[in-house]
């Protein structure tokens, strides 16, 4: 039995949900949209040993069922408040449910996508970079300054910047230009990522275990998330990967502990394949309706399957980017 | 110099430095880590083949390539005196991802050189870390979390029988517990209407353990039996990925359980003379100097 924690009215779930049904596989929704409201656990950790059941309104599911689980997290918006209590009160017991819930994903044993800790790093992206070129992809040259002269000099050695959030706080990735240049000293209130700008295709790769779909996008825009926002025409198509990109993909994926991501590559003119981010909630949905690459079937039948002979990283020994302070020099 | 990233009230970050002064080295704490003064310059790149990371944040003045090791206490929260709440948050989160990619760059010894899992969330509830403890060889106590008071009234009933008086109510996202006793059993039913809670079996009084690098220091000396503990703990700090960890055990039904893991321990919870053996370990880890230079283009 599959387990598909989310919301009804997100995208991706209720793809993910129409082709679990699609397979005839079995699965349960528990509705994040209303948990913990109408939802129940009942959990022991006895020996470190997990036993108990999770239930929903109409449907309660035994642990051991679970073949595989599917958790897709909702904003505020995107939740029913617990009734008949003070905001504070209902943030907390909401968030207490949130972590138990995660925490009972953490230790099932069977295909989680993804666990928590996996998304983490998403929340950094120059850390983010660097595992990225650990595992063996080229990164764009990047800089994270609040230092206005520290933007000049890295503008003057590339041919165009582009500059974006640091953290995990979503932003549009703009180019750089003179009207940013003359506002530069707000800089100095808080530091931004730039980039050196990496002309040519973006390449968005979904990884689901170990299977890989690669989707050429070709667009003017920048971020081209915003193409037809910005009134630019957008198109895309499955494509293939070089076996080395491949490769590298299936590691990255690996060393940040996720079954599924979605990696955002440019293949330069120059045939050269750059990474920009890896994001471990990917929204395949647009990707899939646009080229009919099955990326949903993929993530169902990995979820029925129960394997767990697709590897990630169980422990810091296996992660790179973390580890003992003496052992900072190893090869990852 | 020996930079110690945390606050001068926290008397971990005073003794570490303290110890580094005495042995004659540089050293300095630094607490607003984002106070104005503060340039942020990290670069990455350009070829990311061979990519070496130079990172480089300016603090009050420290030289960035002066810096031999780094103690990390905290993650550099901004006074939000003069920021509205959003800036604030957004600043924050700016400031805290750039720290975080500094410390994963840098090429000295970090003691804990943790990921982003711990950066954002340093306190965990005893269930994240269970999965690495029970791969160690450590047990914990028996644990309920369930939104079903008819099985919070049986785990009860089955401490009781074993004559433990109460449970612990644990919260998962505070590093907070209550001792449940006969009176608040209906409280503890009341927060089930609305969602699950944590039931913890309790334990005996608390024996406090740290790791630091490979050496296991018990607050006082190890009872044989708990001394065979030595092995697994360092094997789940070393999964664990940390140089530095507290670790609360105690005697619970079935034997020593761990209790409480702390990656941010506190020495005012060990006696004198193990929290000189503590400063000491550490002191030794951050001056641990040979082959630290990151080459990145070696790695496959």
């Amino acid at each position: 039995m599959i387990l598909v924690a989310g919301g009804i009215a997100d995208t991706v779930t209720e793809l993910l949900c129409s082709r679990i049904e699609d397979c005839g596989y079995p699965y349960r929704l528990l509705d994040l949209g209303h948990y913990p409201a109408g939802h129940g656990m009942d959990v022991t950790w006895t020996d470190g040993r997990l036993t108990g059941h999770i239930r929903g309104p109409d449907w309660q599911l035994e642990l051991e069922a679970i073949s595989g689980a599917f958790v897709r997290f909702l904003g505020a918006e995107g939740r029913t408040p617990l009734a008949g209590l003070s905001a504070a009160q209902a943030n907390e017991l909401q968030l207490g449910a949130d972590t138990a819930l995660m925490l009972l994903l953490d230790n099932l044993e069977c295909p989680v996508v993804n666990r928590m800790g996996g998304g983490m790093s998403n929340n950094s992206k120059p850390h983010q970079l660097l595992l990225i070129a650990r595992a063996g992809l080229i990164v764009p040259p990047t800089l994270v300054t609040n230092d206005p002269a520290a933007v000049r000099a890295f503008d003057a050695e590339h041919d165009g910047l582009i500059y974006k959030s640091i953290s995990g706080i979503r932003s549009v990735v703009r180019r750089f230009g003179q009207a940013q240049m003359e506002r530069l000293d707000l800089l100095r209130h808080g530091p931004a990522q730039f980039q050196a700008f990496v002309p040519g295709n973006n390449v968005r790769v979904h990884t689901v275990g170990d299977q890989l779909f690669a989707t050429r996008v070709r667009t003017e825009a920048v971020d081209y998330r915003y193409a037809r926002r910005d009134g630019l025409l957008l198109e895309m198509e499955p494509t293939d990967l070089p076996p080395s990109v491949a490769a590298a993909c299936q590691r990255v994926a690996r060393d940040l502990g996720l079954l599924h991501a979605g990696i955002d590559l440019k293949e330069t003119p120059n045939g050269e394949w750059y990474c920009f981010e890896v994001n471990p909630c990917p929204g395949f949905v647009y990707y899939e309706r646009h080229t009919g690459q099955p990326i949903s079937l993929a993530l169902a039948e990995l979820l029925h399957s129960g394997r767990m002979d697709v590897h990630t990283p169980r422990d810091a020994s296996e992660r790179p980017g973390q580890g003992p302070a003496r052992a900072a020099s190893a090869p990852a | 110099m020996h930079l110690i990233l945390g606050h001068s009230s926290d008397s971990f970050c005073g003794a570490v430095l303290s110890r580094l002064t005495a042995f004659g080295l540089t050293a300095g704490i630094v607490d607003a880590i984002f106070a104005p003064a503060t340039r942020i310059d990290l670069r990455i790149g350009p070829d990311g083949k061979t990519v070496r990371p130079r990172a480089a944040i300016t603090l009050r003045n420290i030289n960035p390539s002066d810096v031999e090791s780094l103690f990390l206490r905290a993650s550099g929260a901004i006074d939000p005196a003069g920021w509205n709440p959003n800036d604030h948050a957004y600043v924050q989160a700016e400031t805290q991802a750039a720290l975080l990619a500094w410390l994963t760059a840098l090429d000295c010894p970090v003691v804990n050189r943790i990921g982003a899992d711990l950066w954002y969330r340093p306190r965990n509830p005893l269930l994240y870390w269970l999965p690495l403890l029970r791969r160690a060889g450590l047990t914990v106590p028996e644990i309920v979390v369930t939104s079903d008071p008819e099985a919070a009234e049986r785990f009860r009933r089955n401490l009781e029988a074993d004559e433990v008086p109460g449970a612990v109510c644990s919260s998962l996202v505070r590093s907070q517990g209550w001792l449940v006793g006969p009176a608040e059993w209906a409280g503890v039913a009341a927060l089930q209407n609305y969602a699950p809670v944590c039931l913890v079996e309790p334990h005996h009084t608390p024996r406090t353990v740290c790791i630091v690098g490979c050496k296991v220091i018990w607050d006082g000396a190890p009872t044989p039996l708990e001394a065979t503990l030595d092995g697994p703990l360092r094997r789940f700090a070393e999964m664990a990925g940390l140089d530095l960890v507290e670790v609360t055990l105690g005697r619970v039904r079935r034997g020593w359980a761990v209790a409480d893991v702390d990656p941010l321990p506190q020495l005012l919870h060990f006696a004198k003379r193990t929290q000189s053996q503590i400063v000491d370990a550490v002191t030794d880890l951050l001056q641990d100097t040979p082959s630290r230079t990151v080459d990145l283009a070696e790695v496959p």
